[in-house]
Protein backbone atom coordinates (compact mmCIF):
# COMPACT_ATOMS: atom_id res chain seq x y z
CA UNK A 1 0.00 0.00 0.00
CA UNK A 2 2.18 2.74 1.16
CA UNK A 3 5.74 1.73 0.93
CA UNK A 4 7.70 2.83 4.43
CA UNK A 5 4.86 4.89 5.14
CA UNK A 6 3.61 2.70 7.61
CA UNK A 7 4.58 4.61 10.79
CA UNK A 8 1.49 6.35 12.41
CA UNK A 9 1.38 10.23 13.00
CA UNK A 10 1.76 11.16 9.11
CA UNK A 11 -2.11 12.34 8.94
CA UNK A 12 -2.41 15.53 10.23
CA UNK A 13 -6.35 15.45 9.60
CA UNK A 14 -6.33 12.02 11.54
CA UNK A 15 -9.81 12.49 12.91
CA UNK A 16 -10.62 11.07 16.34
CA UNK A 17 -12.95 8.37 15.07
CA UNK A 18 -11.48 4.81 14.73
CA UNK A 19 -11.07 2.68 11.98
CA UNK A 20 -14.64 -0.15 12.35
CA UNK A 21 -12.94 -2.45 9.66
CA UNK A 22 -10.31 -5.17 10.21
CA UNK A 23 -7.35 -5.35 8.39
CA UNK A 24 -8.97 -8.23 7.11
CA UNK A 25 -11.54 -6.47 4.93
CA UNK A 26 -9.14 -4.00 3.75
CA UNK A 27 -7.87 -6.52 1.19
CA UNK A 28 -10.85 -6.28 -0.73
CA UNK A 29 -11.20 -2.89 -1.05
CA UNK A 30 -10.57 -2.36 -4.86
CA UNK A 31 -13.63 -3.89 -6.07
CA UNK A 32 -12.84 -7.51 -4.52
CA UNK A 33 -9.07 -7.45 -6.59
CA UNK A 34 -6.07 -6.23 -3.94
CA UNK A 35 -4.86 -3.33 -4.62
CA UNK A 36 -1.25 -4.60 -4.23
CA UNK A 37 -1.96 -6.50 -7.24
CA UNK A 38 -3.50 -3.45 -9.28
CA UNK A 39 -0.56 -1.41 -8.80
CA UNK A 40 1.95 -4.82 -9.70
CA UNK A 41 -0.23 -4.37 -12.37
CA UNK A 42 0.80 -0.82 -13.37
CA UNK A 43 4.44 -1.14 -12.91
CA UNK A 44 4.27 -4.03 -15.53
CA UNK A 45 2.04 -1.51 -17.76
CA UNK A 46 4.86 1.25 -17.43
CA UNK A 47 7.30 -1.53 -19.01
CA UNK A 48 4.58 -1.77 -22.05
CA UNK A 49 3.26 -4.89 -20.58
CA UNK A 50 0.19 -5.42 -22.79
CA UNK A 51 -1.02 -8.24 -20.74
CA UNK A 52 -1.04 -6.43 -17.58
CA UNK A 53 -2.98 -3.33 -19.21
CA UNK A 54 -5.62 -5.93 -20.24
CA UNK A 55 -5.55 -6.79 -16.51
CA UNK A 56 -5.53 -2.96 -15.22
CA UNK A 57 -8.53 -2.64 -18.07
CA UNK A 58 -10.56 -5.62 -16.01
CA UNK A 59 -10.25 -4.21 -12.86
CA UNK A 60 -10.52 -0.20 -13.48
CA UNK A 61 -12.98 0.19 -16.46
CA UNK A 62 -15.81 -0.66 -14.34
CA UNK A 63 -15.17 1.96 -11.83
CA UNK A 64 -13.81 4.48 -14.03
CA UNK A 65 -17.00 4.16 -16.32
CA UNK A 66 -18.84 4.52 -13.66
CA UNK A 67 -17.70 7.59 -11.69
CA UNK A 68 -17.67 8.85 -15.33
CA UNK A 69 -20.93 8.53 -16.04
CA UNK A 70 -22.11 9.07 -12.62
CA UNK A 71 -20.47 12.82 -13.64
CA UNK A 72 -21.58 13.43 -17.03
CA UNK A 73 -24.75 10.95 -17.40
CA UNK A 74 -24.32 11.09 -21.17
CA UNK A 75 -24.04 7.54 -21.77
CA UNK A 76 -21.76 7.71 -25.32
CA UNK A 77 -19.41 10.47 -24.26
CA UNK A 78 -18.77 8.36 -20.86
CA UNK A 79 -17.71 5.27 -22.64
CA UNK A 80 -15.40 7.95 -24.80
CA UNK A 81 -13.78 9.58 -21.57
CA UNK A 82 -13.60 6.11 -20.65
CA UNK A 83 -11.32 4.69 -22.62
CA UNK A 84 -9.32 8.65 -22.90
CA UNK A 85 -8.79 7.50 -18.91
CA UNK A 86 -7.65 4.19 -19.74
CA UNK A 87 -5.45 5.30 -22.72
CA UNK A 88 -3.94 8.15 -19.79
CA UNK A 89 -3.81 5.41 -17.51
CA UNK A 90 -1.35 3.11 -19.77
CA UNK A 91 0.37 6.61 -21.42
CA UNK A 92 1.72 7.45 -18.09
CA UNK A 93 1.63 4.52 -15.68
CA UNK A 94 5.32 4.89 -14.95
CA UNK A 95 4.09 8.36 -13.43
CA UNK A 96 2.35 6.26 -10.69
CA UNK A 97 4.15 6.24 -7.61
CA UNK A 98 3.40 3.36 -5.24
CA UNK A 99 4.65 5.19 -2.62
CA UNK A 100 2.03 8.53 -3.14
CA UNK A 101 -1.11 6.59 -2.61
CA UNK A 102 -3.08 3.28 -4.18
CA UNK A 103 -3.44 2.25 -7.73
CA UNK A 104 -7.10 2.50 -7.32
CA UNK A 105 -6.87 6.04 -6.17
CA UNK A 106 -4.18 7.33 -8.90
CA UNK A 107 -6.28 5.93 -11.52
CA UNK A 108 -9.58 7.55 -10.17
CA UNK A 109 -8.37 10.82 -9.66
CA UNK A 110 -7.39 10.53 -13.29
CA UNK A 111 -10.79 9.88 -14.18
CA UNK A 112 -13.04 11.90 -12.04
CA UNK A 113 -10.60 14.72 -13.25
CA UNK A 114 -11.08 14.43 -16.52
CA UNK A 115 -14.60 13.84 -16.17
CA UNK A 116 -15.26 17.42 -14.68
CA UNK A 117 -12.97 18.83 -16.57
CA UNK A 118 -15.27 17.41 -19.61
CA UNK A 119 -18.07 19.10 -18.12
CA UNK A 120 -16.64 21.94 -17.47
CA UNK A 121 -15.37 22.74 -20.59
CA UNK A 122 -18.47 21.58 -22.81
CA UNK A 123 -21.49 22.35 -20.72
CA UNK A 124 -22.64 25.95 -21.20
CA UNK A 125 -23.91 27.64 -17.94
CA UNK A 126 -27.49 27.64 -18.52
CA UNK A 127 -27.10 23.79 -18.79
CA UNK A 128 -25.63 23.68 -15.92
CA UNK A 129 -28.56 25.99 -14.31
CA UNK A 130 -30.89 24.16 -15.83
CA UNK A 131 -29.30 20.49 -14.47
CA UNK A 132 -29.20 21.69 -10.92
CA UNK A 133 -32.59 23.01 -10.67
CA UNK A 134 -34.20 20.02 -11.63
CA UNK A 135 -32.14 17.29 -9.92
CA UNK A 136 -33.30 16.72 -6.12
CA UNK A 137 -30.40 17.39 -3.90
CA UNK A 138 -27.79 14.23 -3.96
CA UNK A 139 -28.66 12.69 -1.08
CA UNK A 140 -28.68 8.73 -1.42
CA UNK A 141 -26.38 8.94 -4.57
CA UNK A 142 -25.09 5.36 -4.13
CA UNK A 143 -27.98 3.75 -3.81
CA UNK A 144 -29.21 3.88 -7.61
CA UNK A 145 -26.53 1.76 -7.99
CA UNK A 146 -27.00 -1.13 -10.99
CA UNK A 147 -26.02 -3.97 -8.73
CA UNK A 148 -24.83 -3.93 -4.74
CA UNK A 149 -22.01 -5.06 -2.61
CA UNK A 150 -20.30 -4.92 0.52
CA UNK A 151 -18.20 -2.34 -0.96
CA UNK A 152 -21.08 -0.42 -1.98
CA UNK A 153 -22.84 -0.86 1.44
CA UNK A 154 -19.83 -0.08 3.03
CA UNK A 155 -19.39 3.08 1.27
CA UNK A 156 -23.21 4.25 1.96
CA UNK A 157 -23.08 2.98 5.14
CA UNK A 158 -20.15 5.54 5.93
CA UNK A 159 -21.86 8.25 3.81
CA UNK A 160 -24.68 8.23 6.59
CA UNK A 161 -22.44 8.71 9.66
CA UNK A 162 -21.83 12.30 7.83
CA UNK A 163 -24.14 15.15 8.81
CA UNK A 164 -26.17 16.09 5.55
CA UNK A 165 -24.61 19.34 5.04
CA UNK A 166 -21.11 16.84 4.80
CA UNK A 167 -22.88 14.57 2.66
CA UNK A 168 -24.62 16.87 0.29
CA UNK A 169 -21.20 18.78 -0.18
CA UNK A 170 -19.42 15.65 -0.65
CA UNK A 171 -21.66 14.24 -2.97
CA UNK A 172 -22.82 17.27 -5.39
CA UNK A 173 -18.97 17.85 -5.79
CA UNK A 174 -17.58 14.61 -6.39
CA UNK A 175 -20.33 13.22 -7.95
CA UNK A 176 -22.05 15.64 -10.05
CA UNK A 177 -18.87 17.73 -10.98
CA UNK A 178 -20.13 21.04 -9.02
CA UNK A 179 -17.64 23.42 -7.52
CA UNK A 180 -17.84 24.40 -4.49
CA UNK A 181 -19.00 27.77 -5.16
CA UNK A 182 -21.43 26.00 -6.89
CA UNK A 183 -22.67 23.62 -4.37
CA UNK A 184 -22.60 26.47 -1.86
CA UNK A 185 -25.25 28.35 -4.10
CA UNK A 186 -26.96 24.67 -4.38
CA UNK A 187 -27.71 24.52 -0.79
CA UNK A 188 -27.94 27.88 -0.09
CA UNK A 189 -25.10 28.17 2.36
CA UNK A 190 -21.73 30.22 2.19
CA UNK A 191 -18.90 29.16 0.60
CA UNK A 192 -16.47 28.60 3.37
CA UNK A 193 -19.45 26.29 5.20
CA UNK A 194 -18.97 24.44 2.01
CA UNK A 195 -14.99 23.77 2.09
CA UNK A 196 -14.76 22.82 5.68
CA UNK A 197 -17.77 20.67 4.71
CA UNK A 198 -15.85 18.72 2.07
CA UNK A 199 -12.98 18.50 4.39
CA UNK A 200 -14.37 17.32 7.32
CA UNK A 201 -16.79 14.89 5.68
CA UNK A 202 -13.90 12.99 3.82
CA UNK A 203 -11.83 13.04 6.95
CA UNK A 204 -14.93 11.31 8.39
CA UNK A 205 -15.38 9.08 5.70
CA UNK A 206 -11.82 8.14 5.20
CA UNK A 207 -11.76 7.17 8.72
CA UNK A 208 -14.86 4.91 8.45
CA UNK A 209 -13.73 3.23 5.51
CA UNK A 210 -10.31 2.72 6.99
CA UNK A 211 -8.34 4.08 4.25
CA UNK A 212 -5.98 6.62 4.01
CA UNK B 1 -7.29 28.99 14.71
CA UNK B 2 -10.93 28.91 14.31
CA UNK B 3 -11.17 32.76 14.43
CA UNK B 4 -8.36 33.36 12.32
CA UNK B 5 -10.76 31.99 9.63
CA UNK B 6 -13.84 33.81 9.69
CA UNK B 7 -12.49 37.24 7.92
CA UNK B 8 -11.71 34.52 5.68
CA UNK B 9 -14.87 32.60 5.15
CA UNK B 10 -16.67 36.06 5.67
CA UNK B 11 -14.86 37.69 2.16
CA UNK B 12 -15.63 34.32 0.57
CA UNK B 13 -19.29 34.55 1.02
CA UNK B 14 -19.22 38.07 -0.28
CA UNK B 15 -17.14 37.57 -3.25
CA UNK B 16 -17.05 33.87 -3.85
CA UNK B 17 -14.36 32.91 -7.13
CA UNK B 18 -12.59 35.65 -6.22
CA UNK B 19 -8.48 34.62 -5.98
CA UNK B 20 -7.64 34.21 -2.42
CA UNK B 21 -4.33 35.31 -1.21
CA UNK B 22 -5.05 33.80 2.13
CA UNK B 23 -1.85 31.27 2.87
CA UNK B 24 -1.50 28.85 5.58
CA UNK B 25 -4.29 27.81 7.72
CA UNK B 26 -7.43 28.80 5.05
CA UNK B 27 -6.04 27.06 2.07
CA UNK B 28 -5.26 24.14 3.53
CA UNK B 29 -8.82 24.08 4.19
CA UNK B 30 -9.34 23.78 0.68
CA UNK B 31 -7.58 20.42 0.82
CA UNK B 32 -11.25 18.88 0.73
CA UNK B 33 -12.15 20.61 -2.44
CA UNK B 34 -9.27 20.37 -4.08
CA UNK B 35 -9.93 16.45 -3.52
CA UNK B 36 -13.29 16.87 -5.03
CA UNK B 37 -11.97 18.48 -8.01
CA UNK B 38 -14.38 21.38 -6.16
CA UNK B 39 -11.97 24.17 -6.85
CA UNK B 40 -11.90 26.18 -9.98
CA UNK B 41 -9.01 26.33 -12.44
CA UNK B 42 -6.89 29.14 -10.65
CA UNK B 43 -7.36 27.96 -7.21
CA UNK B 44 -6.69 24.55 -8.28
CA UNK B 45 -3.24 25.72 -9.78
CA UNK B 46 -2.69 27.73 -6.96
CA UNK B 47 -3.34 25.10 -4.24
CA UNK B 48 -0.88 22.88 -6.33
CA UNK B 49 1.73 25.04 -5.74
CA UNK B 50 0.81 25.76 -2.26
CA UNK B 51 1.23 21.52 -2.00
CA UNK B 52 5.03 21.68 -3.27
CA UNK B 53 5.43 23.05 -0.07
CA UNK B 54 3.35 21.51 2.42
CA UNK B 55 3.93 18.32 3.17
CA UNK B 56 1.19 17.74 5.43
CA UNK B 57 -1.47 18.86 2.89
CA UNK B 58 0.12 16.48 0.68
CA UNK B 59 -0.40 13.45 2.71
CA UNK B 60 -3.80 14.83 3.85
CA UNK B 61 -4.53 14.75 0.62
CA UNK B 62 -3.63 11.35 -0.76
CA UNK B 63 -5.43 9.98 2.26
CA UNK B 64 -8.37 12.08 1.22
CA UNK B 65 -8.22 10.67 -2.24
CA UNK B 66 -8.48 6.94 -0.70
CA UNK B 67 -11.67 7.69 0.43
CA UNK B 68 -12.97 9.30 -2.74
CA UNK B 69 -11.56 6.70 -4.92
CA UNK B 70 -14.22 4.21 -3.24
CA UNK B 71 -16.74 6.39 -3.70
CA UNK B 72 -15.54 6.11 -7.43
CA UNK B 73 -15.57 2.36 -7.51
CA UNK B 74 -18.69 2.35 -5.15
CA UNK B 75 -20.43 3.54 -8.82
CA UNK B 76 -18.22 0.61 -10.88
CA UNK B 77 -20.50 -0.54 -14.14
CA UNK B 78 -19.45 -3.33 -16.44
CA UNK B 79 -18.60 -1.39 -19.33
CA UNK B 80 -19.87 -2.75 -22.80
CA UNK B 81 -17.64 -5.69 -23.98
CA UNK B 82 -16.45 -3.93 -27.18
CA UNK B 83 -14.92 -1.18 -25.52
CA UNK B 84 -12.61 -3.84 -24.17
CA UNK B 85 -11.18 -4.51 -27.24
CA UNK B 86 -11.01 -0.71 -28.87
CA UNK B 87 -9.39 0.36 -25.62
CA UNK B 88 -6.32 -2.35 -25.61
CA UNK B 89 -5.89 -2.07 -29.48
CA UNK B 90 -5.91 2.06 -29.06
CA UNK B 91 -3.34 1.67 -26.30
CA UNK B 92 -1.16 -0.07 -28.63
CA UNK B 93 -0.80 3.09 -30.27
CA UNK B 94 0.08 5.70 -27.39
CA UNK B 95 3.48 6.14 -27.02
CA UNK B 96 4.12 5.32 -22.70
CA UNK B 97 5.80 8.33 -20.96
CA UNK B 98 9.43 7.76 -19.30
CA UNK B 99 8.88 7.56 -15.42
CA UNK B 100 9.36 11.14 -13.83
CA UNK B 101 13.77 11.49 -13.22
CA UNK B 102 13.83 12.38 -9.37
CA UNK B 103 16.02 15.34 -10.13
CA UNK B 104 13.89 17.52 -8.27
CA UNK B 105 13.39 18.04 -4.14
CA UNK B 106 11.66 14.95 -2.88
CA UNK B 107 8.53 16.98 -2.17
CA UNK B 108 7.94 18.39 -5.88
CA UNK B 109 8.67 14.77 -7.81
CA UNK B 110 5.93 13.53 -5.16
CA UNK B 111 3.61 16.61 -6.37
CA UNK B 112 4.43 15.87 -9.94
CA UNK B 113 2.96 12.17 -9.28
CA UNK B 114 -0.06 12.96 -6.89
CA UNK B 115 -1.47 15.23 -8.74
CA UNK B 116 -1.98 13.48 -11.96
CA UNK B 117 -1.73 16.01 -14.41
CA UNK B 118 -2.03 14.75 -17.86
CA UNK B 119 1.26 15.26 -19.46
CA UNK B 120 2.06 18.10 -22.09
CA UNK B 121 1.24 16.87 -25.04
CA UNK B 122 -2.23 15.96 -24.25
CA UNK B 123 -2.85 18.98 -22.73
CA UNK B 124 -1.86 20.45 -25.39
CA UNK B 125 -4.37 18.76 -27.53
CA UNK B 126 -7.01 16.95 -25.58
CA UNK B 127 -8.25 15.52 -28.55
CA UNK B 128 -5.64 13.64 -29.31
CA UNK B 129 -6.91 10.79 -27.11
CA UNK B 130 -10.58 10.79 -28.89
CA UNK B 131 -8.75 10.99 -32.17
CA UNK B 132 -6.26 7.71 -31.53
CA UNK B 133 -9.14 5.97 -30.16
CA UNK B 134 -11.39 6.88 -33.11
CA UNK B 135 -8.62 5.78 -35.61
CA UNK B 136 -8.44 2.60 -33.64
CA UNK B 137 -11.87 1.77 -33.61
CA UNK B 138 -11.81 2.01 -37.48
CA UNK B 139 -8.39 0.02 -37.52
CA UNK B 140 -10.32 -2.73 -35.44
CA UNK B 141 -13.31 -2.42 -37.48
CA UNK B 142 -11.40 -2.84 -40.90
CA UNK B 143 -9.53 -5.73 -39.35
CA UNK B 144 -12.24 -7.40 -38.92
CA UNK B 145 -13.87 -7.28 -42.77
CA UNK B 146 -10.44 -8.06 -43.88
CA UNK B 147 -10.62 -10.99 -41.64
CA UNK B 148 -7.53 -9.68 -39.95
CA UNK B 149 -9.01 -10.49 -36.85
CA UNK B 150 -6.20 -12.51 -34.94
CA UNK B 151 -6.22 -14.45 -31.86
CA UNK B 152 -3.83 -11.73 -30.62
CA UNK B 153 -3.23 -8.47 -30.52
CA UNK B 154 -0.17 -8.51 -32.07
CA UNK B 155 -0.99 -9.99 -34.70
CA UNK B 156 -3.26 -8.76 -35.70
CA UNK B 157 -1.10 -5.41 -35.63
CA UNK B 158 1.62 -7.14 -38.07
CA UNK B 159 -0.46 -7.59 -40.58
CA UNK B 160 -1.46 -3.58 -40.72
CA UNK B 161 2.02 -2.73 -38.92
CA UNK B 162 2.80 -0.31 -42.01
CA UNK B 163 -0.24 1.63 -42.36
CA UNK B 164 -0.21 1.34 -38.17
CA UNK B 165 3.28 3.15 -37.95
CA UNK B 166 2.04 6.23 -40.49
CA UNK B 167 -1.07 6.44 -38.59
CA UNK B 168 0.24 6.36 -35.31
CA UNK B 169 3.15 9.23 -36.41
CA UNK B 170 0.68 11.33 -37.89
CA UNK B 171 -1.21 11.02 -34.50
CA UNK B 172 2.27 11.83 -32.42
CA UNK B 173 2.93 14.66 -34.74
CA UNK B 174 3.86 18.04 -32.88
CA UNK B 175 1.77 19.95 -35.38
CA UNK B 176 -1.28 17.06 -35.62
CA UNK B 177 -4.19 18.88 -36.07
CA UNK B 178 -7.96 17.66 -36.14
CA UNK B 179 -10.30 18.66 -38.28
CA UNK B 180 -14.16 17.43 -38.31
CA UNK B 181 -16.58 18.12 -41.19
CA UNK B 182 -20.35 17.36 -41.42
CA UNK B 183 -20.85 14.82 -44.48
CA UNK B 184 -23.96 16.29 -46.33
CA UNK B 185 -25.60 12.88 -47.05
CA UNK B 186 -24.91 12.32 -42.92
CA UNK B 187 -21.82 11.35 -40.83
CA UNK B 188 -19.14 13.08 -39.47
CA UNK B 189 -15.66 12.85 -41.03
CA UNK B 190 -12.64 13.44 -39.19
CA UNK B 191 -9.08 14.46 -40.00
CA UNK B 192 -5.73 14.47 -38.46
CA UNK B 193 -3.57 16.25 -40.31
CA UNK B 194 0.36 17.11 -40.27
CA UNK B 195 1.79 19.68 -42.61
CA UNK B 196 5.05 18.92 -41.39
CA UNK B 197 4.47 15.23 -42.98
CA UNK B 198 2.35 16.64 -45.40
CA UNK B 199 0.19 13.79 -44.51
CA UNK B 200 -3.41 13.59 -42.70
CA UNK B 201 -5.33 10.21 -41.56
CA UNK B 202 -9.35 10.71 -42.35
CA UNK B 203 -12.31 8.80 -40.63
CA UNK B 204 -15.22 9.17 -40.61
CA UNK B 205 -18.06 7.65 -38.76
CA UNK B 206 -21.86 7.41 -39.21
CA UNK B 207 -21.72 7.68 -43.11
CA UNK B 208 -25.05 6.23 -44.68
CA UNK B 209 -24.96 2.94 -45.70
CA UNK B 210 -24.42 2.22 -49.79
CA UNK B 211 -25.83 -0.19 -51.88
CA UNK B 212 -23.75 -2.98 -52.60
CA UNK B 213 -22.86 -0.88 -56.22
CA UNK B 214 -21.72 1.90 -54.75
CA UNK B 215 -18.72 3.05 -52.95
CA UNK B 216 -17.16 6.56 -50.76
CA UNK B 217 -14.07 7.45 -52.77
CA UNK B 218 -11.57 9.99 -50.82
CA UNK B 219 -9.96 12.70 -53.65
CA UNK B 220 -7.17 15.35 -52.98
CA UNK B 221 -8.81 18.22 -54.68
CA UNK B 222 -5.48 21.05 -55.23
CA UNK B 223 -4.91 23.75 -57.72
CA UNK B 224 -3.72 20.93 -60.14
CA UNK B 225 -6.66 18.72 -60.12
CA UNK B 226 -8.26 15.92 -58.69
CA UNK B 227 -5.94 12.78 -57.55
CA UNK B 228 -8.08 9.84 -55.75
CA UNK B 229 -6.86 8.95 -52.93
CA UNK B 230 -8.60 5.28 -52.15
CA UNK B 231 -11.92 3.89 -51.82
CA UNK B 232 -13.36 3.86 -48.33
CA UNK B 233 -13.09 0.48 -46.82
CA UNK B 234 -17.24 -0.54 -45.94
CA UNK B 235 -17.37 0.59 -42.33
CA UNK B 236 -17.93 -1.66 -39.85
CA UNK B 237 -19.94 -0.30 -36.08
CA UNK B 238 -20.17 2.71 -37.76
CA UNK B 239 -16.94 3.62 -38.21
CA UNK B 240 -14.95 4.22 -41.69
CA UNK B 241 -11.60 4.63 -42.22
CA UNK B 242 -8.63 5.30 -41.32
CA UNK B 243 -7.38 6.03 -44.68
CA UNK B 244 -3.72 7.98 -44.90
CA UNK B 245 -3.39 10.71 -47.64
CA UNK B 246 0.56 11.78 -48.34
CA UNK B 247 2.64 13.86 -50.38
CA UNK B 248 -0.18 16.44 -49.83
CA UNK B 249 0.62 20.27 -51.16
CA UNK B 250 0.01 23.58 -50.52
CA UNK B 251 -3.84 24.47 -51.03
CA UNK B 252 -5.03 21.35 -51.14
CA UNK B 253 -8.81 19.86 -49.86
CA UNK B 254 -10.01 16.80 -49.39
CA UNK B 255 -13.06 15.49 -50.96
CA UNK B 256 -15.45 12.74 -50.55
CA UNK B 257 -17.76 11.38 -52.81
CA UNK B 258 -19.93 8.44 -54.03
CA UNK B 259 -18.77 6.56 -57.24
CA UNK B 260 -19.35 3.14 -58.44
CA UNK B 261 -18.36 0.22 -56.27
CA UNK B 262 -15.20 0.03 -58.42
CA UNK B 263 -13.66 3.55 -58.13
CA UNK B 264 -13.44 6.12 -60.40
CA UNK B 265 -10.69 8.15 -61.75
CA UNK B 266 -12.35 11.62 -61.51
CA UNK B 267 -15.22 12.31 -59.43
CA UNK B 268 -18.16 12.18 -60.91
CA UNK B 269 -20.52 14.18 -58.69
CA UNK B 270 -19.70 17.15 -56.38
CA UNK B 271 -18.31 16.36 -52.64
CA UNK B 272 -20.47 15.33 -50.10
CA UNK B 273 -18.24 16.88 -47.63
CA UNK B 274 -14.67 19.19 -48.68
CA UNK B 275 -12.33 19.74 -46.34
CA UNK B 276 -10.02 22.61 -46.30
CA UNK B 277 -6.55 21.30 -44.88
CA UNK B 278 -5.14 24.62 -44.45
Amino acid sequence: MRGGDAAGGRHGLRGAQSERDSRDSRDSRDGGVSRDGLAIALTAVARGDEAAFRAVYDQAAPAVLGIVRRVLRDPAQSEEVMQEVLLEVWRSAARFDPAAGSATAWIMTLAHRRAVDRVRSEQRAAERELRAASMPVAYDEVADAVESSLERERVRRCLDGLTDLQRESVTLAYYRGYTYAEVAGLLGVAVGTVKTRMRDGLIRLRDCLGVG
Amino acid sequence: MRTRLIPTRLRHAFLPGVRRQARGSSLHALVGAYVLDALPEAERLAFERHLLHCEQCRNDASGLREATALLATATAVPPRPELRERTLNAAALVRQLPPVVDEQPDGARRVARLTSRPAAAVRRRPWLAVAVSAVMAALVATSVVLGLHASSMQNRLTAAQQRDSVIAAILGAHDATMLTAQVQTGGTATVVMSHHMHALVFTASGLTRLPRSRAYELWVMGPAGDTPAGLLPPGHDGMSGPMVVRQLSPGDRLGLTVESASGSPHPTSPPIVLVTLD
